[in-house]
């Protein structure tokens, strides 16, 4: 019982010690002043997204009704129009680089017509590219991810590194083990002596911050998003204890304060600012060996190459026969098949590309802690291959819904993508499938799990490393 | 005296831990850094190269004038890898034609890129000076004098018959040379790097331009310095000292880029601005439209349809079309023809048809140029000055006067990637100039290829020229002497503090 009460101790002497110093003062300031600055950017951003996010569903329903009230071929041709993407209510957690992401995913635009046929609609995916034209400075956004993964790491340093070398230097450090407290508890109180006062002031932004966002009333924050916002909370303190024992085990393993400070500003320096963009452009860059043909003149050619043939036989054909229309059919069909086939070709080169160099960036924690924002913020990357995944479900459940229509009319001749093969008659607007995007935390939490593992495994190494440091340092 | 000073100085900055440790991070990060930029250079050049060689064909490939679409990249910017500025973001083809002046709003970007991957920060040789000579520049100076102070040498030292300036002076000049040091090793191994790269070369005036990047980095590094040294004089205790110059490091270097851009009110050039711009240049465009309807009214050919009801074997795009972006201010009118041959039946349309194009080439490209008048001012005023504006907050931190300072060396800021579209537009005239006096408008080529195909060889070549190194200077000059005032201001603050204070 004894050593509980010298923990106890030891962590309320930490304290104390932390609160009164002035590097205290200036990461409460820092930290109010950041968590500030993304409540009110997230104000002003946020109702401007929802109400976007609106529009494009009113428009897209709009389209699907006047399409379904003239014919079901129409509305077999034109498409859904513009699919968007639900915006996260949590964006401000973590940005996750959507402004370079698409809000929408296009099905259905008109390529090309002739005077008894029209090209079918197919899904497309349209890049976001917010800086080709922006000659704006570009910065990161200040999100949690930038405030956790940035600036709260280094604060965690800047708090433990002299948190040993500091009382060796002192003398202090002999004079408390000589009271028989074994050397662990002494690590055990430094440790959670540094993580309460550090949590003391993030806990403080982080409650104006929310505090500042709910106020607002358009802003709503439900009982799953505090549920979100819980278990982010939980892994910025991971995150936080991380670099706490990276702290603990430099500041045990070097003699002088100063030195301690040096080492542990370069690691993170290396390991948070530059390893994130030098990998990722390493595994970029490697891997760029993209198809030599432009990717519109690649789509022209299976265009031009098809209607060559369609051309050359067709008009053997009466118009409007019965083999006339299938080979109609057959041209429509297989245009539009291979045309989508292209477009999601390219977007899982892209797709591989970046997960490639998301997986390679793994290896600097600030990374990983990012990552698992996104994916409990509900943005980022992870979440718009969600998204697109939904679009693609939703397209299978149209087309199928068409064809289901098209067999349960009589009158027509269940031959796709002809006019004349098709039903006419409008359909209800009510009964067509409608796109709504959602969101599904179980999933994200399957796509966070590796990663939140491998958070803890870096923390027990550090903490285990720190352990042996210390007990086998001499004083 | 001063030499024995900056001597000892200089021992005891040398062989400390902290100037090993700064010299193998800077050398690992640079030289790592440096091979993958030229990798990233390589391939955006062969890129470009592919897309050249791609326009190219296409337009060879092209058979009638109208359809032909002449377009011309920018090459990135060698110098790039030590600031990627604006070179890899904006947008890197534009076509020229004589319906619409180009400009930065109306570029396109090569298809092969991942348009995804721009989510990872790129990352230049720039940066790594920002973060790290900051940082180191900090740790050398946050115990000049708190350290002395607590020590009790300072005391000493000022026993002897010791002039307090000449100290200070010997501890700026010994830190400085010994911070030098990483720095041009680093850079110096970049530099052997870059050489040996066979598909970057560099003449004089790059080198120049390195030159003036080296300067203005060495400058950087002794505002930091002597930031440090301000924040140790004040102190008096380096504890005090090293955790106030960590927090300064940090909100300077991190936090002030990130936060004053969001805290700053937007700077939207208002909507009236852009609609009435945007309405001004489509009224210049329908009066256009209204006097070639008179020409087509009076003239010896009944019937108004722009194209004389021509018809082939080919395509035209369906009508004379007018279409516009409010957003970029662009209006065009364009139709295509572009026919392979036409029956007997309309050959006598022929003069007609040749003798209207003729009457309307030149039209247009008199209306576009007339717009250009217009839609420049208003794009400077919508896009250009609202980002000038958050620059300026930017330069309130000698992180943000560097990195524009290096930008503006390197040509890699918005004017460098501006003076390529001002070339497009200088070529857009000589093409011009050649459609008009080759007579292409009124070619029976411009619109069909049954009697011969457009011949393209004689138009016009297209080079690119980056800006001459002097130019550059004088775009770099007023930010490099703000950080060179800085310095003054710093060192005569620091030097006041330092004479006044008790020992």
């Amino acid at each position: 019982m004894v050593w509980h009460i010298a923990l106890f101790n030891i962590i309320w002497r930490e304290l104390y010690d932390n609160l009164n110093s002035l590097r205290f003062a200036l990461a409460t300031l820092l930290l109010l002043g950041l968590m500030l600055t993304n409540a009110i950017v997230h104000l002003r951003e946020h109702p401007e997204r929802i109400q976007k996010y609106h529009n494009a569903v009113v428009e897209h329903h709009q389209r699907l009704e006047a399409a379904a009230n003239e014919s079901l071929y129409k509305l077999a041709q034109k498409g859904p129009g513009y699919l968007p993407k639900k915006p996260s209510s949590l964006r401000f957690c973590a940005e996750g680089g959507e402004s370079y992401l698409a809000e929408t995913a296009q099905g259905g635009h008109h390529r090309w017509g002739t005077d008894t046929l029209e090209s079918f609609w197919i899904l497309a995916y349209p890049s976001a590219s917010p800086n080709r034209q922006n000659v704006r400075p570009v910065v990161s956004k200040v999100d949690w991810g930038f405030i956790i993964g940035y600036v709260l790491s280094l604060v965690a340093l800047l708090f433990t590194f002299d948190s040993i070398s500091g009382e060796r230097e002192r003398g202090t450090l002999r004079l408390t083990l000589a009271n028989s407290i074994p050397r662990h508890t002494v690590l055990i109180g430094k440790f959670l002596g540094a993580l309460i006062s550090i949590s003391i002031p993030f806990i403080l932004s982080i409650l104006i911050n929310l505090l500042v966002i709910s106020m607002a009333s358009d802003v709503h924050l439900g009982a799953e998003m505090g549920g979100r916002l819980g278990i982010i909370f939980f892994i910025a303190l991971l995150y936080t204890c991380l670099f706490l024992a990276l702290g603990l085990l430099v500041s045990a393993r070097v003699q002088r304060s100063a030195v301690s400070l040096v080492v542990l500003l370069l690691v993170w320096v290396v390991f948070v600012v530059f390893m994130p963009s030098t990998l990722a452009s390493i595994a970029g860059g490697s891997t760029s060996s993209g198809p030599s043909l432009d990717f519109s003149e690649r789509s022209e050619k299976l265009q031009e190459e098809l209607s060559k043939e369609y051309y050359a036989n067709r008009f053997k054909e009466p118009a409007d026969s019965h083999k006339g229309i299938q080979m109609d059919s057959e041209y429509v069909t297989k245009d539009a098949e291979q045309q989508e086939r292209l477009h999601a070709e390219r977007l899982y080169q892209r797709v591989e590309q970046v997960n490639r160099a998301r997986a390679i960036t793994r290896i600097s924690p600030v990374t990983i802690v990012q990552h698992l924002l996104e994916s409990f913020a509900g943005t980022g990357f992870e979440r718009h291959l969600q998204f697109l995944e939904n679009v693609q479900n939703y397209a299978r459940e149209l087309r199928a819904f068409i064809d289901d229509t098209d067999r349960a009319d009589p009158d027509s001749l269940n031959i796709l993508g002809v006019p004349a093969g098709m039903s006419q008659k409008p359909v209800n607007p009510e009964s067509v499938p409608k796109f709504e995007d959602t969101l599904n935390l179980s999933k994200d939490f399957n796509t966070a799990a590796t990663e939140l593992l491998l958070l803890v495994l870096f923390l027990m190494a550090l903490i285990s490393g720190a352990y042996l440091a210390f007990v086998r340092v001499e004083i | 005296m001063l030499i024995t000073l900056i001597r000892r100085e200089l021992l005891n900055n040398l062989m400390t831990f902290r100037f090993a440790a700064a010299t193998f991070i800077m050398l690992l990060l640079v030289v790592a850094n440096t091979f993958v930029l030229i990798n990233d250079y390589e391939s955006r050049l062969a890129s470009h190269n592919n897309s050249v060689n791609m326009h190219k064909r296409q337009l060879q490939e092209t058979n009638t004038y109208s359809a032909g679409e002449i377009r011309v990249d920018r090459p990135p910017n060698p110098l790039s890898i030590f600031n990627v500025g604006y070179d890899k973001q904006l947008g890197n083809e534009v076509r020229i034609s004589h319906i619409y002046v180009p400009s930065l709003w109306d570029a396109g970007m090569h298809g092969s890129s991942n348009p995804f991957m721009d989510m990872f920060a790129s990352m230049d040789i720039i940066f790594i000076f920002e973060v790290i000579l900051s940082l180191l520049a900090l740790i050398f100076a946050y115990d000049a004098f708190a350290g002395e102070y607590q020590s009790g040498t300072l005391r000493l030292v000022l026993t002897h018959p010791v002039r307090r300036g000449n100290i200070l002076v010997a501890k700026y000049i010994s830190a400085m040379l010994c911070l030098i040091v990483p720095l041009s090793i680093s850079l110096l191994l970049s530099l052997i790097l870059l050489t040996t790269s066979t598909s970057i070369s560099l003449n004089t005036d790059d080198f120049l331009r390195i030159s003036g990047i080296i300067f203005t980095s060495i400058v950087y590094l002794s505002v930091f310095y002597l930031i440090g040294l301000l924040i140790s004089a004040i102190t008096r205790r380096t504890s005090t000292a090293l955790m106030l110059s960590m927090f300064v490091w940090g909100f300077l270097v991190l936090v002030y880029p990130i936060m004053i851009l969001a805290v700053i009110p937007q700077h939207d050039a208002p909507q009236e601005r852009k609609t009435s711009a945007y309405d001004k240049i489509e009224q210049m465009w329908q009066e256009l439209d209204k006097e070639r309807k008179q020409y087509l009214a009076t003239d010896d050919f009944p019937g108004e349809d722009w194209g004389y009801e021509l018809r082939g074997w080919g395509y035209r795009s369906s009508n004379f079309i007018m279409f516009g972006n409010p957003h970029t201010l662009i209006y065009k009118c364009r139709g295509v023809l572009k026919f392979t041959g036409f029956g007997e039946e309309d050959e006598y349309k022929m003069p007609h048809a040749q003798k209207h194009f003729r009457y309307l080439g030149p039209r247009i490209i008199d209306t576009a140029d007339k717009t250009w008048l217009v839609r420049k001012p208003a794009l400077e005023d919508i896009y250009i000055h609202p980002a000038n504006t958050e620059r300026i907050w930017l330069k309130l931190s000698p992180v943000g006067l560097y990195d524009a300072a290096t930008k503006t060396w390197s040509g890699t800021d918005v004017r460098g990637v501006r003076d390529f579209f001002h070339a497009a537009r200088q070529y857009r005239k000589r093409v011009n100039d050649f459609f008009i006096d080759t007579d292409v408008f009124g070619s029976r080529q411009w619109f069909s290829s049954d009697k011969g195909a457009a011949d393209w060889s004689d138009l016009p070549h297209f080079a690119y020229q980056r800006v001459d190194s002097n130019i550059n200077a004088m775009r770099a000059l007023p930010d490099v002497c703000l950080l060179l005032m800085i310095n003054v201001v710093l060192f005569i603050i620091i030097f006041l503090i330092f004479v006044k204070s008790e020992v």
